[in-house]
């Protein structure tokens, strides 16, 4: 029953994984962006327990857990832990209009298709052959980080690619030991938290966080 | 253990004890426990290299984490001697720095930096793996680099200068990496004796016999890596300028006798030629900016490049005469290398310091603003005028002895039993004597100017008239270097016969000591006893002054003042000669090369054009190779750096996009 449903599952997880990496460089406002990132976060907790399952290892299902619990939930939180009302009015003016940005979103993906496929070769597998959708997040991820203003879209850009190298781990290897995971998820949490609390400081100190505007603090 | 290795370990312990002490204790006490604990240092490495002068053999090893061979330090009777040397010049540095250290030169850094300048300076020598070589040689541009910057907020010069000694110490350290880095890749090891089993005539040989020059030369002053030197050493405080151009630089010619006699002894011809080629030049250039430069400490950084000039005339001679197996006079050439770079140490250092003492005392290193210290600062006046004839090469000094014996090796080099030994060698040696006769004739001009002018006539400024004796302990320490000027120049025997050991196992039929502590060529057929000269002229000299002195008393004294006085009575002191006015005679004859500027302004009296209030004369002599050579360079760089600030300008976009860019140029790149 499973083994029918489980390339379906696995497409269903990834096109999740790579339609939010879409929904993100096409929105604009921060709050929409955090919960694509947490739906993201979602997808690939699901995407863990479903290789976990079809592989029979009881601790994919730990990892997705924990998975769950820092990237569907703890980042976002973390960084919409501001009052809404606040957090709804920021909009992200980015340095690509949303039709370049989306075309070259798509480019990507293409590019990374072709650069799996010609250079490692997509594989029978089932996972093996979703593997360029990682690589298509780190890519998008990277997109986004050069072209977001502020601080806290560049952090989002940021979790995007992490995200990104995850799901390859994932999907090409059925991830890293579980200690290396958990000690990734905590970096990548802690990071969080100090940018976010950098973030906060610059806004109360300069009133604004976009990144192009600090240069003159460097003299 | 050894006694080598007790002494190593010793230098090592007190150096930590004296960073730790300079970190803990209060400004008043630093500079005391400073010195003693530099002074400690000093004579621990003093008598280390003593013992490995006189043949003691030992080591310490240390072991490092690194996948290579431990650490050795173990020197031997060549590091021994030049171990001697900068300690010998860290013992009257760090005596006279006690009291000398004020303000910023006696700041925590500074008292932290020097210990470790110094044992950085008394370990190269002991190191026998082009590693420790390395580790050490780091060691001592560090803390030399820290204790130039000590004065860097009050005047901005010091930082401009640091950054020219960083710059070029790296060059240095660069191309002597460079130069180990290819031995050691033709010769499969790193150690000392790994790397004397390279052929000297081989590509890699070549090759790295031209790096190590440039990195050896850099650290010695010689032009055209010189350009730091008139900087860095006016800049530094002066017990550091002579720590820097006393002992410091010495290690730079002992990096090129390292290379030139230990590790590729037979070298092909042109390695010798070249070498004299830059020391020749070295001298020259030196000297004549020396000459006319009218600031104390630049007058002095200049003189270093000319003598280790000769010093290298010197080694590049001994190099050009062993490969015609004219074995005695390349013998006596090397030992007189080593005589003028022991000399050197000896006179160098006390000159900067007794520099320093008068910046002490009057605030003052510019020879225009000075005179009229002898009457008002006897000791350093002595000690300063015994350096200065030493610096000039004058007889029952040790630079004469030294000089006297480059002369006869390279008068008598080009000829061996009559024949004529090379082309080369009977082109270069009469040459060689040219240069070293117009460099001799150069540098007395030179010293007569920094004595007379600062020492003699009558006080140019305010300063110069208030000025007092320095403290007892910089006395000490110009008197000491007084007398081991006078003791290297009186019993040169002894000294030459030792130092002719560092390179030879059988010197005797190169240098033998004869007489009172006089000095013998057998080979060459010289021989020179400074104690028995100065016992015969005394012998013709005593009576007439005795006569003199008693026709003297005869005749009373005549009381009564010439009311015109010759002029003389109303003479100012404007109307003396100043450093400027006594060199302008060089400076018009050597005007190609110096290129100096000149800037005259003439007022004139209101009423009339024929007549002239007041007229100001500025002159200034820059330093043609740097002018020339590394301002071309150095704005060449410039200009890329202004283009390339428009790539990278800060703003991080920029950067995470060529970031970004790369990565996708390579990814399409790979699935093509």
């Amino acid at each position: 029953m499973f083994e029918t449903f489980y390339p379906q599952l696995i497409g269903l997880c990834t096109g999740a994984l790579l339609l939010t990496s879409a929904l993100m460089v096409w929105r604009h406002s921060l709050l929409a962006s955090i919960r694509l990132l947490g739906l993201q976060g979602i997808a690939l907790a699901a995407l863990v327990a479903v290789i976990g399952i079809a592989e029979d290892e009881s601790e994919l299902v730990f990892v997705s857990l924990l998975i769950l619990t820092v990237k569907g939930l703890g980042l976002p939180w973390v960084l919409a832990h501001q009052s809404k009302a606040s957090i709804k009015q920021i909009q992200e003016s980015p340095r690509l209009n949303p039709t370049a940005a989306l075309l070259a979103v798509t480019l990507l993906t293409i590019l990374s298709y072709v650069v799996v496929s010609r250079v490692f070769g997509l594989g029978d597998t089932t996972t093996g052959h979703a593997a360029p959708i990682g690589l298509a997040m780190v890519l998008i991820g990277f997109l986004l980080l050069i072209s977001r203003r502020r601080a806290r879209s560049q952090l989002i850009g940021f979790l995007l690619l992490d995200n990104g190298i995850a799901t390859i781990a994932f999907l090409t290897s059925g991830g890293v030991p579980i200690l290396l995971e958990f000690a990734i998820s905590l970096d990548v949490l802690l990071v969080v938290l100090i940018l976010h609390v950098f973030a906060g400081r610059m806004r109360t100190k300069f009133g604004g966080t976009a990144v192009d505007q600090l240069r003159e603090l460097h003299d | 253990m050894t006694g080598i290795a007790a002494g190593l370990l010793l230098q090592l312990g007190l150096g930590a004890l004296a960073v730790l002490s300079a970190l803990a204790l209060a400004p008043a006490l630093r500079s005391l426990v400073g010195g003693i604990f530099g002074t400690l240092i000093a004579v621990t490495g003093f008598l280390t290299g003593l013992a490995a002068l006189l043949g003691a053999t030992g080591g310490l090893v240390i072991p490092i984490a690194l996948p290579m061979d431990p650490l050795l330090l173990a020197p031997d009777r060549l590091g021994g001697l030049f171990m001697l040397i900068v300690s010998g010049v860290g013992i009257l540095v760090s005596l006279y720095s006690m009291s000398s250290t004020r303000g910023p030169d006696a700041s925590r850094t500074a008292w932290v930096a020097m210990p470790v300048f110094l044992v950085g300076m008394q370990l190269v020598p002991a190191a026998t793996d082009s590693v420790s070589f390395l580790l050490a040689w780091e060691i001592m541009t560090l803390g030399s680099t820290v204790l130039l910057f000590a004065d860097h907020a009050r005047r901005s010069t010091v930082a401009s200068a640091g950054i020219w000694y960083s710059a070029m110490s790296q060059l240095s350290f660069f191309f002597i990496l460079a130069g180990f880095a290819v031995l050691a890749t033709a010769s499969g090891g790193t150690s000392f004796t790994d790397l004397q089993a390279i052929e000297p005539g081989s590509g890699a040989a070549n090759v790295a016999f031209v790096l190590f020059v440039l990195g050896f030369g850099g650290k010695a002053e010689l032009v055209p890596l010189h350009v730091w030197v008139p900087r860095v050493l006016p800049e530094a405080p002066s017990h550091v300028s002579a720590a820097m151009s006393g002992a410091m630089v010495k290690i730079g010619v002992y990096g090129a006798l390292l290379v030139c006699v230990r590790l590729m002894p037979d070298g092909p011809a042109w390695w010798g030629i070249a070498i004299m080629l830059v020391g020749g030049a070295s001298a020259l250039y030196g000297i004549l900016q020396a000459s006319v430069s009218s600031d104390l400490k630049v007058l002095l950084a200049y003189s270093t490049t000319e003598n280790m000039g000769l010093v290298f005339l010197g080694l590049g001679a001994s190099m050009l005469l062993r490969g015609y197996d004219a074995t005695a006079a390349a013998d006596a050439a090397l030992v007189a290398a080593l005589l003028l770079a022991i000399s050197h140490a000896a006179f160098k250092s006390t000159l900067f310091l007794g520099a320093g003492a008068i910046i002490h005392a009057t605030g003052e290193r510019n020879l225009d603003r000075l005179g009229g210290l002898g009457a008002r600062m006897p000791v350093t006046a002595a000690a300063f005028g015994i350096a200065s004839l030493g610096a000039a090469a004058i007889p029952i000094t040790s630079g004469f002895v030294a000089e006297w014996m480059l002369l006869q090796s390279l008068i008598h080099g080009g000829r061996l039993d009559g024949a004529v030994v090379s082309i080369s060698a009977s082109v270069a040696m009469p040459l060689a004597v040219a240069v070293i006769a117009l460099t001799a004739g150069l540098a007395l001009l030179t010293f007569v100017k920094a004595y007379g002018i600062a020492f003699l006539a009558r006080p140019r400024s305010a300063p110069a008239a208030d000025a007092r004796e320095v403290p007892p302990l910089m006395q000490l320490a110009l008197v000491l270097g007084a007398l081991s000027i006078l003791a290297l120049g009186l019993l040169p025997g002894p000294i030459a016969a030792v130092v002719a050991t560092t390179f030879s196992t059988d010197p005797t039929g190169a240098v033998q000591a004869v007489g009172l502590g006089g000095v013998s060529l057998p080979g060459i057929g010289a021989t020179l006893d400074p104690v028995m000269l100065v016992i015969l002229s005394a012998l013709v000299a005593i009576p007439v002054f005795v006569s003199i002195i008693v026709s003297a008393h005869r005749h009373p004294a005549r009381t009564i003042d010439l009311p015109w006085g010759g002029g003389g009575s109303r003479a100012r002191p404007r109307m003396q000669y100043t450093a400027t006015s006594y060199a302008e005679p060089l400076v018009r004859v050597f005007d190609d090369v110096l290129k100096p500027t000149r800037d005259v302004q003439v007022t004139h009296v209101a009423e009339s054009r024929y007549l002239v209030e007041r007229v100001r004369v500025e002159q200034r002599v820059s330093d043609v190779i740097e002018t020339r050579l590394y301002r071309p360079v150095l704005n060449l760089f410039q200009r890329y750096g202004i283009v390339v600030r428009h790539i990278a300008n800060g703003s991080i976009h920029r950067y995470l996009s060529y970031s970004f860019v790369a990565l996708l140029i390579v990814l399409i790149v790979v699935s093509l």
